[in-house]
């Protein structure tokens, strides 16, 4: 940093060079130093990028053509792509991506209804506003494996709060308990179930932001106008947050199609592979199977699923950008 | 407000507007019965909602105090004979401290590190056009969209080869680079605020641009800062994924890691186990509660942006 000691000349910003730089060799070293610096300070968050992010994703993408399982190193090789070829003939996978989807499109959307019902509900001169609002973003900071198990517990067949319950109020029988992990289409529910608890506070706190953008005046201008409630809602309002709510929900999907924890600590993926979704099977196969090579092709799969619907987020966020400035 | 409407002298000037203003009486006074009514509705949701939200952890942490017998038998949320028995067995038997010493490295050390490059990355973002810039800003954006397991497979590879699976060190590099799309989007809003004139000045005055980041920018930019370290924290403290990939070493677990095989350990003592999750709970609780506000807006802006 010692050139930049004596360096009291152009460092400053692209707006506004505020002093002349002077000339010559000076001019040149400014010249250097001002384009340099930015580079110098992005420089550190790069290769932390290209050394986790990048490099590894890199070779990912190359065993992802490969055979490779660990119990055979000797065996691996390139097999161009028998992998995806397999994938797309493997019943497995086709469930998973079925599970991925229904969890991402249940979660997604019950987890919206839910935070823009609370959102709007919060939205008010209201008593205690803040602290229903600190205690509904709750399930959104606390560590996911431990509200997990908790919900595990409680969903427990045997000795779960919520069959206990049941059984107390005569709802359901003492040895006819409700299986809401081991029976498939039900874990399924229980999975969407604690996803949408998990998933809705931020879904609330996004719409909350977007309704305190908009205007007073603008509500209370329908109102004069003789405009309900509901209709204020629907024609005003909602139109109004509706691009935040696009891009929200597109980030949680991205999230959910992701989201490992919840179904592996809840559910596990079974009962069999009913709630095992496509990134829980990529999972299992390259850890537990030890098939690297698979493993990786579908987690290559999901990769690029999720990857066109991260060129829409960043398309829409640009535009977005675009609007507001 | 009903009170003025009556109270407000009518000038019948025309027989048609004593009749509108008699109706706009008639709907006011609905219209303000309608606002009880809705506020009491607003009010049971809003209780509903939360009660579903603050459910699982709070029935964790009042199972937490029961004896095993009430656990297993009652269906009562408060405990009744209150017992520390669960936290004394979890912190005196379990290797429960080591992995909350684990977490209290990685969380810390991560977000230290994140604070630092974040701002570095923050301030080109903010105060240079240069070539290049938006293809970073988007990389930071694009990254975070990889699959977990897409990563998460190489680099258990990559570990290895350098000796590092196993470590706490593959896990603070992990989550150091996770944590640098928000602080360096986050810090770079919050640069943007702080008026140029500031740092032109003590350009002039011969600082150099490292000290003008860390003597009058970073100081300025306070709320910032806060909100990342605590956002790195909790992303730091809360990750399973990695750490379950990464560690194998009962010794070198972090807290969620040591969650996990606590429900594998000890299958039915859930009064240990809550205890477990209240005390890897009520760190996260705690700050959250006290930075609620800066933290809900900065997290908001933040992951809008990205």
């Amino acid at each position: 940093m010692s050139l930049e000691e004596t360096q009291v000349q152009t460092a400053g910003t692209h707006q506004r060079p505020y002093i002349q730089a002077p000339s010559g060799k000076g001019r040149m070293r400014a010249h250097i130093r001002k384009h340099a610096m930015p580079y110098l300070l992005i420089l550190p968050s790069l290769l932390f990028l290209v050394a986790i992010e990048f490099y590894p994703l890199g070779v990912g993408l190359l065993e992802a053509f490969k055979y490779h399982n660990r119990v055979q190193p000797w065996a691996t090789q390139y097999n161009g792509i028998d992998n995806f070829v397999k994938a797309f003939n493997d019943h497995t996978v086709r469930i998973a991506l079925r599970t991925s989807f229904v969890m991402v499109f249940g979660i997604v959307g019950l987890s919206y209804l839910l935070g823009l019902l609370s959102g709007v509900l919060l939205n008010q001169r209201l008593r205690l506003r803040g602290v229903y609002r600190a205690l509904i973003l709750i399930p959104w900071v606390a560590p996911p494996v431990v509200s997990f198990i908790s919900w595990q517990w409680m969903l427990n067949d045997q000795s779960g709060i919520i069959n206990r319950i049941l059984i107390n109020l005569g709802i359901i029988g003492e040895f006819d308990p409700i299986l809401w992990l081991a029976d498939p289409t039900l874990a399924m529910v229980s999975i969407i179930v604690v996803g949408t608890w998990s998933r809705f506070p931020f879904m609330m706190i996004t719409v909350l932001a977007a309704l305190s953008a908009i205007p007073d005046d603008l509500n209370e201008a329908a109102a004069v106008d003789g405009a309900t409630p509901f209709q204020t809602f629907r024609h005003i309002t909602f139109p109004l947050i509706l691009p935040v709510s696009v891009i929200a929900t597109l980030l949680q999907a991205i999230w959910v199609f992701n989201d490992f924890g919840l179904p592996f600590v809840l559910t596990g993926g079974g009962p069999a592979n009913a709630t095992t979704p496509l990134i829980l099977l990529a999972y299992k196969e390259a850890f537990q199977r030890f098939n690297i090579g698979y493993g990786t092709s579908l987690a290559v799969i999901s990769m690029v699923l999720m990857l066109a619907l991260g060129a829409v987020y960043l398309r829409l966020q640009a535009k977005q950008q675009g609007e507001m400035s | 407000m009903m009170v003025t409407v009556s109270e407000k002298p009518v000038v019948p000037a025309q027989a048609h507007d004593l009749n509108t203003s008699g109706r706009s009486r008639r709907r006011r006074r609905r219209v303000h019965g309608g606002k009880i009514v809705w506020s009491i509705v607003t009010h049971v949701l809003l209780i509903l909602i939360t009660l579903f939200a603050i459910a699982p952890l709070a029935w964790a942490m009042s199972s937490a105090f029961k004896t095993n017998s009430e656990i297993l038998t009652g269906l009562n949320f408060f405990p009744r004979n209150p017992t520390w028995d669960n936290f004394a067995f979890v912190l005196g038997s379990t290797e429960f401290p080591t992995w909350l010493r684990n977490s209290l490295l990685v969380a810390f050390g991560t977000t230290f590190l994140a604070l630092i490059i974040g701002s570095l990355g923050g301030y080109a973002m903010s105060r240079w056009r240069y070539r290049g810039r938006a293809l970073y800003g988007n990389t930071l954006l694009i990254v975070q969209m990889f699959p977990g397991v897409m990563l998460a497979i190489p680099l258990f590879l990559l570990l290895s080869d350098y000796g590092l699976i196993d470590t706490l060190w593959a896990l603070l590099v992990t989550y150091l680079t996770f944590a640098l799309a928000f602080s360096v989007w986050m810090l770079k809003g919050y640069f943007d605020a702080i008026p140029r004139e500031i740092e032109e000045a003590a350009l002039i005055d011969g600082a150099n641009r490292m000290q003008i980041l860390w003597r009058i920018v970073l100081p300025l930019a306070g709320p910032g800062i806060t909100t990342v370290a605590v956002f790195t924290f909790l992303l730091a403290w809360n990750e399973f994924f990695f750490a379950y990939v990464f560690l194998a070493s009962p010794g070198k677990y972090t807290l969620s890691i040591g969650m996990y095989s606590f429900i594998q350990q000890f299958t039915t003592q859930w009064g240990n186990i809550m205890a477990a999750g209240t005390l890897t709970t009520l760190p996260v609780l705690i700050f959250f509660f006290v930075l609620q506000r800066a933290l809900t807006r900065g997290l908001v802006s933040g992951a809008m942006k990205g």
